[in-house]
């Protein structure tokens, strides 16, 4: 066992200690240790993408890699059994590539916050502190730990919003603050509700004695507790309940008649319970997401935040709820991912269009890349809803490739805002008469998310295209005329991205007057170009050669759209039974 | 509606055999010397493309040797390979590109296909791309983005033999996005002029609404037959056949039975998904407007792009795709054809600036390219565009010369009239008679006079037209073939009076013509001659066919028939056959039809220069076009303001109320409701202050003033005690008595 995943989630928080100890006045050792930290981390992400083995059949719990499993909080409830929550990580293809992109993005970022000079050790702390808990959010895969992480992300990002953002920082910071917090409700209510339904088979074997302490059970094992719990055989004293997401996966390890047992016929607004979790859960994740009509934190949070925020905001912090998804909500409920396809895709869809129109209407470029983000990642949910090989790769892919060209974009506004300290569309005029390096740099970036092929955007697009468009054949899920909507999405994002060069970068140069005084209209500098090669090298290799981060979660998406569509459509047919 | 059966799924059709196993027909083949070479003839221009765009402007000359040379060598190989391959072999080598795990998937891949047609339009390309570069050398000489110039042009290069060369329909979609991005480059070249800029971005954004029916018939094709490999879908639907009006075709993948039944409206549907995109790119009604725009861009830029490649890309996949189209969706192929041919050449009539009246000249022709395509004459279709692409390369390049030649001399004069404005123009005959004659062969070209390139095929797809017609069950199918021969008039037409106005009468702008030449003993720079010399001459029919006035003995059509496509199969199988078969009948008409078109010609151009012929000086130069339908013709139908009234304002405003949406409910609902929220805190606050918190006070208030009350009445006086319990003993009588 080694602690590869331990060592990239601790390694921001351990610098974020000796950031802490240096005296404030010693800005440029700060920094130092942020950039160390941020690149051991990347490294590491970096090695483990190496090491992970794309072809290891990933199903259920046989799928993670380099699992780490610590008994973290553990005592007896008397007659209520065992409470447990465990240090429980461990990396598969959905995690492996959201893995990577926080170890890119998260060096980039401390690249584009050097020249924060306000507070530059509160900022720094707070930063790695982010880092560590995004880090740790996409590896969990205890559900208290996910939550925990999940939930310490709100705190260094609403104080980095809050204190070193723009003129409207504190109404955005507490906007953005709410918004999570009332999904993160939502999801901490369904995560008791399954914590109380749900044991890990392989504790309660220890502890029934069926099981030496400290030793692996064998499949029998497992499948004679389960048995046995399905049967009532087992003493409510000898249950260990547990937070563990591929126990809560597994519909044999919920307690009979528990609330959210697929039979328990618990019925809540006349809806299944299980339906009801299943909603109050995406909503946590959509708002994260963020889906229309619950995203309007993210344009307020973006045009607030400073640049290396809204980066890190943009490609790694919106990831988080596509990942849940991914990750607890439709392997825990897949039943109800089957039902709701059609509201999970067609609010993925209203995303695309109502974004892309709403960037149309952007007068400020900060929040046009905002909304152009709401209609890229309603790509993610259209993928994910249609359940399709094609479609779920294509949301993970989306995701990835969203994280890469999303922080190209919120780098290339902060370039103009850091010079003019104005980001008007409307007050620049062809910028790419002084600009012409900049100038490239952005029709790199735009053109890249407007999914030109040869960039990583156009492999997700079309795939979440080409899976959406086939579902109501290979799944049945969605109807075809969803799918044909969102391809109009191509059009608008072409649309607002070249009225925007036309008007801000061609033409005869031209700025607005008062802003002449102040700004200082130069091309790129070599910290800058040091952000922006990469990103876009990696856009394009991505696009090139899509196997390179395809191979390593196809797998586990097939695992994942197998298992959900097959206990899917089981577990359906056992809740209306339970009905009638 | 279509329907599937999924593996695993009770749906067996009796009688269905399944016998072609999928995977079987997307197996990696290896690679051979020509597909080698192919893959080399692609990368030189993006090779050149890198290195002048990363370091262009550090090499000597600014690079444009190292770009002209890799497309000089990219065609001597592409000239290498059309002797390999022509009416002798196909190579075909492929590779996984990448693949999914799944029952259902099969691998994404990658290949080259070298067929009669590949290495035709291998040849086009790198042939005109070359000339185009050489003439640029000199077009271009001494503009300040010379480097980044041929960079963009090694680019587009590189995109368009993308698109000729790859073997399946997902790279070409790749390739065929790349075009436009190249194609949006190069129209903005000069972005500091917002013309321009206005002009690349409509030709984008009208190209991605093809591509989005481009793409919707990738998915519909792919969705049932799981690959976008050209070859496997025509095996595929080579295999199939209709069946009680639904199209049935069976395979198996990875050894489960697929049965796919398709009915005739999707199928149609899904075709004309893919036309779509020939519609945006090849600049059909109704998308046509964006290419007259691009004219926008540098000349050798329209010449190449918007008139002899990029624009018949869409023709080019048309006929790639020919097996996917119904007999129903070819009607819809060939009547937006013959729209398009029609309202390029009316709108032609009435244009002023030289580069207007051959972009819509452009549209006309690609219009009867698309036709030809419609009406099954594939091979007649192909053939206008190869013949097309040089005439139409030396009219651009030509105008270029032109143009050029008017700015020098209105630059001299320091006049700033309009250079491209014919009307500003007019006997240019005498002082540039080398432009002159060139421009003669290749406007005789255009109008398909006999002994001329494009009177075989114009012919062919005229009399292709006729015998589809015939097939079809004549009536309102005629109109098709008609239109044909009635844009043979107004081509005619438009192109004497284009001429007339440019290279006879006098010269009406202010200055000695012979200002407008390079030196006096020189009329323009030999970089800039030469493509123009051999552009011109490959307009002779003599090219194209040993018996210059019959398009049936012409090498290059029999080359690209449908027979000679590596699957003959194609799903208006029996319609093709029959207008094929029509047309081998029609041999006396053939000699009709070339006899009327030369007649149609004549008689278009005398009707010109009677027009024109007696009119004075002033009256050229000050024409503008007289009566309703002239105005309308000249601002292209009022299609520009129409569309902005209803796609594009309409896009704008909703996209502002969208906007309100997120503001004045969203926000609103959320801000009050957090209002309302603190609000509620505060009286929440009130109440804890005032009522909780004050009934606690009160309680301690009473009990203190109970507390004083009693206390004074203990005041250790004998007679109070008395004076107490008396009071009490009569109120207890009064409460005896009274209750």
């Amino acid at each position: 066992m080694d602690f590869i995943l331990s060592s990239l989630i601790f390694t921001p928080l351990l610098a974020a200690l000796v950031v802490l100890l240096l005296p404030v006045h010693l800005q440029k050792p700060i920094k130092a240790v942020t950039l160390l930290g941020a690149l051991v981390q990347m490294g590491l992400s970096i090695l483990l993408y190496f090491r992970f083995d794309g072809s290891a059949f990933a199903n259920g719990q046989q799928g993670y890699q380099f699992v780490e499993k610590l008994n973290w909080i553990g005592f007896s409830l008397g007659n209520l059994g065992r409470f447990q929550i465990d240090y429980f990580v461990g990396v598969d293809g959905v995690s492996i590539s959201m893995v990577l992109l926080t170890g890119i993005v998260g060096v980039i970022g401390v690249i584009s916050s050097w020249t924060i000079t306000k507070n530059v050790k509160g900022y720094f702390l707070l930063y790695l502190l982010l880092l560590t808990s995004v880090m740790g959010c996409f590896l969990a895969l205890d559900f208290f730990l996910f939550y925990l992480f999940f939930e310490f992300m709100l705190l260094p990002m609403y104080f980095l919003i809050g204190i070193w953002g723009g003129p409207k920082r504190e109404y955005a910071s507490i906007k953005f603050f709410i918004y999570t917090l009332v999904g993160s409700l939502f999801i901490l209510l369904v995560m008791i509700g399954l914590y109380t339904s749900v044991i890990d088979p392989q504790a309660t074997a220890m502890q029934m004695g069926l099981l030496e302490q400290g030793k692996a059970a064998g499949t029998e094992v497992l499948t004679q507790v389960q048995q046995m719990l399905q049967r009532n055989q087992i003493s409510n004293y000898n249950l260990v309940r547990t937070f563990s997401i591929p126990a809560m996966m597994e519909p044999a390890n919920f307690i009979p008649n528990s609330l959210l047992h697929v039979l328990s016929g618990t019925i809540l607004w006349d809806l299944p319970l299980r339906f009801i979790a299943f909603l109050l859960l995406f909503a946590g994740f959509a708002i994260k997401v963020p889906s229309v009509p619950v995203h309007t934190w993210l344009p307020d949070a973006h045009v607030e935040a400073p640049t290396p925020i809204s980066v890190l905001l943009a490609a790694i912090l919106l990831k988080v709820g596509g990942y849940g998804l991914i990750r607890i909500v439709y392997p825990i409920f897949p039943d109800a991912g089957a039902y709701f396809a059609v509201l999970v895709g067609g609010l993925g869809v209203l995303s695309i269009i109502y974004g892309a129109m709403n960037a149309l209407a952007m007068k400020d470029l900060k929040k046009l890349i905002a909304y152009s983000s709401v209609s890229h990642m309603g790509f993610v949910l259209l993928g994910l809803a249609s359940l399709t090989v094609e479609g779920v790769n294509g949301a993970i892919y989306m995701m990835f490739s969203h994280g890469i060209i999303s922080a190209m974009l919120f780098l290339v506004v902060g370039v103009i805002y850091d010079r003019a300290h104005d980001r008007m569309i409307h007050n620049f005029r062809g910028l790419a008469n002084t600009m012409p390096a900049y100038t490239a740099f952005v029709v790199i970036a735009f053109f890249a998310s407007l999914g030109m092929p040869g960039f990583s955007g156009f492999i997700s697009e079309l795939l979440v295209l080409v899976g959406g468009f086939g579902a109501p054949e290979a799944t049945g899920l969605l109807p075809r005329w969803l799918t044909v909507v969102a391809v109009f999405g191509l059009l608008l994002s072409a649309a607002y991205y070249l009225w925007t060069l036309q008007r801000m970068f061609f033409g005869k140069f031209w700025i607005f007057p008062e802003l002449r005084e102040h700004a200082s209209i130069t091309d790129l500098n070599t910290r800058e170009y040091l952000m922006l090669v990469p990103l876009a090298v990696l856009a394009l290799l991505f696009g090139i050669f899509p196997h390179l981060l395809l191979d390593k979660i196809s797998l586990t998406v097939n695992g994942f759209t197998e298992m959900v569509l097959l206990r899917g459509q089981e577990q359906l047919g056992l809740i209306f039974s339970t009905l009638k | 509606m279509p329907a599937v059966s999924w593996p695993g799924h009770a749906y067996q059709k009796p009688n269905q055999k399944y016998t072609l196993e999928l995977s079987e027909l997307l197996k990696p083949l290896a690679a051979t010397p020509q597909t080698t070479a192919a893959l080399v003839v692609l990368l030189l221009p993006l090779l050149g493309f890198l290195v002048l765009a990363l370091v262009g402007k550090r090499l000597p000359r600014q690079g444009d040797w190292l770009a002209t040379g890799l497309t000089a060598v990219a065609f001597i190989l592409s000239g290498w390979l059309f002797t390999q391959v022509w009416n002798s072999a196909t190579f075909h080598s492929r590779t996984t590109w990448f693949s999914l795990p799944g029952n259902s998937l099969t691998d994404f891949t990658a290949g080259i296909l070298l067929d009669n047609l590949t290495v035709l339009m291998l040849v086009i390309v790198t042939f005109i791309s070359l000339l185009v570069q050489l003439f640029s050398v000199g077009y271009m000489h001494g503009d300040k983005g010379y480097s980044r110039y041929f960079a963009f042009l090694g680019l587009f290069t590189f995109s368009m033999l993308g698109i000729v060369l790859v073997d399946n329909l997902l790279l070409l979609f790749m390739f065929w996005e790349l075009v436009g991005l190249s194609s949006y480059l190069l129209i903005g070249f000069w972005f500091q002029k917002p013309a321009a800029v206005a002009a690349n971005k409509k030709a984008f954004l009208i190209n991605r609404i093809g591509d989005v029916g481009l793409l919707l018939g990738l998915f519909a094709f792919y969705t049932y037959f799981r690959t976008f490999d050209l070859e496997a879908l025509r095996t595929l639907i080579g295999s199939g056949n209709w069946q009680g009006g639904n199209f049935i075709a069976t395979y198996t993948l990875n050894g489960q039975n697929w049965l796919v039944e398709l009915g005739p409206v999707f199928l149609t549907v899904a075709g004309l998904g893919l036309f779509m995109g020939c519609v945006g790119k090849s600049a059909q009604f109704p998308l046509q407007v964006w290419l007259p725009d691009a004219m926008q861009g540098p000349t050798p830029v329209s010449a190449l792009i918007h008139a002899a490649t990029m624009v018949a890309a869409g023709v080019y996949l048309v006929a790639r795709c020919y097996a996917f189209f119904t007999p129903e969706a070819l009607i819809i192929i060939a009547v937006v054809g013959a729209v398009t041919a029609l309202i390029g050449a009316l709108v032609a009539l009435t244009q002023y600036d030289i580069k207007a009246v051959l972009a819509f000249s452009t549209i006309s022709q690609l219009g009867y390219m698309v036709m030809g395509m419609g009406v099954g004459a594939h091979d007649a279709a192909l053939f206008h565009l190869s013949t097309h692409a040089f005439f139409k390369a030396a009219l651009f390049l030509n105008s270029g010369i032109i143009i050029h030649a008017m700015h020098r001399g209105l630059h001299c004069h320091h006049l700033d009239h309009d250079a491209q404005d014919i009307r500003n123009m007019g006997g240019l005959r005498r002082a540039m008679p080398l432009t002159f004659y060139t421009y003669v062969i290749a406007t005789a070209a255009l109008v398909g006079l006999p002994l001329f390139s494009g009177f075989l095929s114009k012919d062919a797809i005229l009399s292709g037209s006729w015998a589809w017609a015939q097939t079809m069950g004549g009536g309102l199918y005629f109109a098709v073939p008609i239109v044909g021969f009635m844009v043979v008039l107004l081509t005619a037409f438009y192109m004497a009076r284009h001429m007339w106005f440019i290279f006879f009468g006098g010269f009406r702008a202010p200055f000695a013509v012979q200002d407008v030449r390079l030196k006096a003993g020189q009329e323009v720079e030999r970089v800039m001659a030469l493509p123009v010399i051999i552009l011109a001459i490959l307009s002779l029919g003599i090219f194209f066919s040993l018996n210059p006035l019959s398009f049936g003995s012409s090498w290059l059509m029999q080359g690209i028939s449908i027979g000679k496509l590596s699957t003959s199969y194609i799903l208006s199988d029996e319609l093709v056959q029959a207008v094929k078969l029509q047309d081998a009948a029609n041999s006396t008409l053939h000699i009709v039809f070339g006899v009327l078109s030369t007649l149609l010609g004549a008689a278009g151009i005398s009707w010109a220069i009677l027009k024109y012929r007696n009119k004075a000086r002033e009256q050229l130069q000050q024409e503008e076009p007289q009566g309703r339908l002239a105005r309308l013709s000249q601002r292209h139908f009022g299609l520009n303001e129409f569309y902005d009234r209803t796609f594009v304002q309409p896009t704008l405003a909703l996209s502002h109320q969208l906007y309100r949406i997120d503001i004045k409910i969203i926000d609103y609902t959320l801000n009050n409701g957090s209002k309302a929220l603190v609000i509620l805190a505060k009286v929440v606050a009130w109440v804890d202050r005032w009522v909780v918190d004050g009934l606690v006070w009160l309680a301690g208030a009473l009990s203190k003033v109970l507390g004083r009350v009693g206390r004074g009445l203990q005041n250790g006086k004998v007679q109070s005690y008395y004076a107490y319990s008396l009071f009490g003993f009569i109120l207890l009588l009064l409460y005896i008595i009274l209750f």
